[in-house]
């Protein structure tokens, strides 16, 4: 269980520095674009509201499988 | 509006009192008052530590700066906040494993006792002066002439300022960090609400979102694009500042305290999660009034946006709810960073636990003073002057990791090193020096070089303690 946790949370951090790049790279930050919108809000605003929340999300799953909750124990 | 104000305003300071004569009877040492017996639980948690970093500068300056250069704003804090916040389950776990085996008492101390040396924990204490110092002022100053433009005759721009320092230090002195963190809950709760309902009047004045951003679409397109109107959110700038905001928790002893003093793991771990929804939902609450004032107050100038799109645009009861908020965020971030300083200071004394807190509560005092002055000074870019501050910390970062991961003896190196990065990030600041160095900003230069010294400093150094 310890082995899969380990595993699962080595993912999240990939997850996370993943959305970091794709946040701060031409595809989510394309210069001078406002389409696709999405309920008004142009492109770059809702990719990365999105990826914002994305990564909140991966923060909940990361406490899950984080080592200190293996080892919360310990406290 | 000024008769709800001063109701409102009586029970908010009573209720202020309260907590710190609740909180005095329990404060019987270093730890009581310093470190709130380190037994935090994660919903005031969460409160303590969103009202500790969502300040003046989030509700002033945000609107504002969204108003200003555009969407690109999301990214500059939002992006950067849900960034910061899986940093802290993921940095924070070995924070507080370093903490616990050291003894915390302060960033300060723990660095101290990290390098075996004295010398690393007054660079820390010294890096932490010189760039809270500012960030703390701007927010006197943002919420001073906000409250000097909305009463126009009551008081002068220095006259709030010192009201705002007094109430402060008072609470602070008498109650410690306990009454802060019940105080923080309550300006976080404030904060939140009001905000929250003055966006929503924003985007009702519109009928929905969608004819909001268009009518933004019509005032001026490059508001809803990167880099933005005037061109502020390059690549590079948006990385230095995720750079710099990440690192708060780690970097800027307000927050390191508050991280250290939660219960356990599990109460951290649902505090970030919490801190995370509240950036979110405040942050975005601040692009719809930044949206809004872009399409109805493109023109004027930042205090009088803020004064009509909180005061003027809303009821009585709003508008006077939103200079409550407005003061409790100033004074809830700025009392954390004045008490945090004090705690700095206290973690490099010994000597007589009580002589020592004396001495300490004196020097917040000092402390209150320098802010006040130079909340008088600062110049009022606030959102750019408060990313100066989150920078100048985070250069401290790959100082502070070093001590938090390594199990090796540390060398004075890498505090020197520090010390010297600071020294010049400041020079650039004062223009003695560019701010660009072979097509780099200067600060992203400074915190990757620290960063490769830093790592190149643990390959070599001797293991054990």
């Amino acid at each position: 269980m310890k082995y899969v946790k380990e595993k699962l949370w080595l993912l999240c951090c990939i997850s996370a520095a993943a959305i970091i790049v794709f946040g701060l790279s031409p595809l989510a930050l394309p210069k001078n674009t406002f389409d696709p919108k999405l309920f008004g809000m142009p492109y770059v605003l809702w990719v990365n509201i999105l990826l914002s929340i994305g990564l909140v999300l991966l923060t909940v799953l990361g406490t899950f499988v984080h080592p200190g909750s293996i080892n919360s124990s310990e406290e | 509006m000024i008769t709800i104000f001063i109701v409102i305003a009586i029970i908010y300071i009573g209720v202020l009192v309260t907590f710190s004569l609740m909180t005095r009877k329990k404060n019987k040492d270093s730890t009581s008052y310093f470190l709130a017996g380190s037994k935090v639980g994660s919903v005031l948690g969460i409160f303590t530590l969103a009202a500790t970093l969502f300040s003046t500068f989030t509700i002033i300056g945000m609107p504002d700066f969204f108003r200003t250069h555009g969407i690109g704003s999301w990214l500059f804090l939002a992006f950067s906040d849900a960034v910061m916040v899986f940093g802290i389950i993921t940095v924070g776990y070995y924070l507080r494993k370093t903490a616990r085996r050291e003894d915390f008492r302060g960033l300060s101390g723990l660095m101290a006792k990290c390098y075996k040396n004295k010398y690393a924990g007054y660079i820390t204490f010294v890096g932490a002066f010189i760039f809270l110092v500012p960030y703390v002022a701007i927010q006197i100053r943002g919420i001073a002439i906000f409250l000097n433009a909305t009463f126009t005759h009551a008081l002068p721009i220095w006259g709030w300022a010192i009201l705002i320092v007094l109430i402060m230090l008072v609470y602070s002195e008498v109650g410690g960090l306990k009454a802060i963190i019940y105080s923080d809950m309550l300006q976080g709760i404030i904060l939140l609400v009001v905000i929250c309902i003055i966006a929503y009047n924003c985007v009702s004045y519109f009928g929905n979102l969608e004819n909001l951003f268009s009518k933004v679409e019509e005032v001026n397109t490059q508001l809803l694009s990167v880099p933005g109107p005037k061109g502020l959110f390059t690549t590079q700038f948006l990385i230095t500042s995720m750079i710099a905001i990440t690192m708060i928790p780690f970097t800027q002893p307000q927050v390191v305290t508050r991280i250290i003093i939660m219960k356990n793991y599990r109460s951290l771990f649902r505090m970030a999660i919490g801190l995370g929804v509240f950036a979110l939902i405040i942050i975005f609450a601040t692009l719809c009034i930044g949206m809004y004032g872009a399409v109805k107050y493109p023109e004027l100038n930042t205090a009088e946006f803020i004064s009509a799109v909180l005061i003027s645009d809303q009821s009585n009861f709003v508008a006077a709810f939103a200079i409550l908020g407005l003061i409790a965020a100033a004074i809830s971030t700025s009392d954390s960073q004045i008490f945090a300083l004090g705690g700095e200071l206290r973690s490099l004394l010994s000597g007589n636990d009580k002589k020592m807190i004396g001495i300490t509560k004196v020097a917040i005092v000092f402390f209150g003073l320098v802010v006040l002055a130079f909340s008088l000074m600062a110049s009022d870019e606030l959102v750019l002057l408060a990313r100066t501050s989150f920078t100048g910390t985070a250069l401290m970062a790959p100082m502070i990791f070093l001590a938090i991961f390594s199990t090796r003896r540390l060398k004075m190196l890498i505090p020197i090193l520090t010390m010297m990065a600071m020294l010049i990030f400041i020079s650039s600041l004062l223009g003695l020096i560019p701010n660009m160095v072979f097509g780099l900003n200067l600060d992203l230069l400074l915190i990757l070089l620290l960063t490769l010294a830093s790592l190149a400093a643990y390959r070599l150094s001797p293991i054990g303690d």
